[in-house]
């Protein structure tokens, strides 16, 4: 597991939304996103980020206080340690009060052609 | 009043200190029901679920005149997937433990002609291959490159890949369901129950086996351990027909895996 120096999310939201902040967790610490643009609502696109310079033994998105958040597609870009930056893109899901979704993915194996 | 009864008193979490200026220690009684201070709201038990993840298709799927042959070394080196745009054994999957047993599979006989392959798992498309000596990453590239060439060379040639002994042994799906779920009934879960595990039968495709560990197994350190030296030698052991055994847990997921 390398450490994870930052990571940059954005999430499309499908037909129903939520409020701001975003929330995600690391390692089960909950922690408001930071450096955001746009919003959450119906069919609105989210950015965010934020520098962690740890090690991610677990990295979630956290769902909404009330209601349900659909969420379209998530794209989520990681710069870790000793590893060139990847990106992993998410299908759809749906949070709620009791849910949180993972978003980590260890960086993509060594392939070649023989 | 002694370090030893300090040390004591600081981690007994039945008095406070309150040490006050020109005073001797006074000591607090806490009752066991007060609220403590310091105690935050116990945390919303949220269960973590999984998105789909949205991969693109991998070249070595993409239909081709060409035989394409990808290698991929796992993450701690220890074997190595070739993933092939042609199938190597439809529906099934088989391992060949040692030289021995790839006689009468060409396919196989190819592999281990090149030095330091140990052992080898074809599942469909796909040849997982481990090998004796170093096994660095660099290690993997000199071999990966021999082995894509063998295996290249065997599917050119056209023949039969798998013996067809193999193939007349591996007994329907039903059968094969019935005796690996007799294994965990009788062997794999009774071990399991003492740590608070649980091993369940998801999935048997052709004579591939997926299971899923669940209870204490799930998130557990030592899950690889039970997988690879228990549970696949007890199922190889007792069912000596079937390929490749998968485990699908989601080792991070649910409200309470075993880490966290």
């Amino acid at each position: 597991m390398p450490k994870l120096n930052k990571f940059n999310i954005e999430i499309e939201t499908g037909k129903t939304g939520t409020d701001l902040p975003v929330h995600f967790t690391i390692n089960n610490h909950k922690l408001p996103l930071e450096d955001i643009q746009g919003g959450v609502g119906p069919s609105e696109t989210f950015c965010g980020g934020f520098e962690i310079r740890s090690f991610a033994h677990s990295l979630t998105l956290v769902g909404p206080e009330s209601g349900r958040w659909d969420i379209q597609k998530m794209k989520v870009d990681y710069d870790c340690e000793h590893t060139p930056p990847y990106s992993v893109v998410f299908g759809a899901v749906t949070l709620d009060e009791t849910t949180e979704v993972n978003i980590w993915q260890d960086p993509p194996l060594p392939t070649w052609d023989v | 009043m002694s370090v030893l009864k300090k040390l004591s008193q600081m981690f007994s979490g039945s008095t406070l200190q309150q040490k006050e200026a020109g005073d001797a220690t006074a000591e607090v009684k806490v009752p066991s029901d007060s609220p403590n201070a310091f105690a935050e709201e116990p945390p919303v038990h949220r269960r973590v679920i999984q998105a789909p993840v949205i991969v693109a298709e991998a070249e070595a799927n993409v239909p081709s005149d060409q035989i394409l042959i990808k290698a991929e070394p796992s993450r701690d080196n220890e074997q190595c997937k070739f993933m092939v745009n042609r199938p190597l054994f439809e529906g099934h999957s088989w391992l060949f433990s040692n030289f021995e047993e790839a006689a009468g599979s060409p396919l196989a006989e190819s592999v281990f002609s090149v030095d330091s392959v140990e052992t080898l798992l074809i599942h469909d498309s796909t040849a997982v291959v481990t090998k004796t000596g170093a096994k660095g990453l660099s290690d993997w590239e000199k071999l990966a490159k021999e082995v894509g060439g063998v295996l290249r060379k065997t599917l050119e040639a056209g023949t039969d890949l798998v013996s067809k002994d193999i193939i007349a042994q591996i007994p329907s799906e039903q059968v094969v369901k019935e005796e690996i779920q007799k294994v965990i009934d009788t062997e794999v879960n009774p071990g399991v129950a003492g740590h608070g595990g649980k091993i369940t039968l998801t999935a048997i495709t052709g004579n591939t086996v997926t299971i899923e560990m669940g209870g204490g197994c799930q998130g557990c350190s030592a899950a690889d351990l039970t997988l690879k030296q228990g549970i696949h030698s007890a199922f190889r052991k007792a069912v000596p027909y079937i390929g490749a055994i998968y485990d699908e847990t989601d080792h991070a997921a649910g409200s309470n895996p075993y880490y966290r």
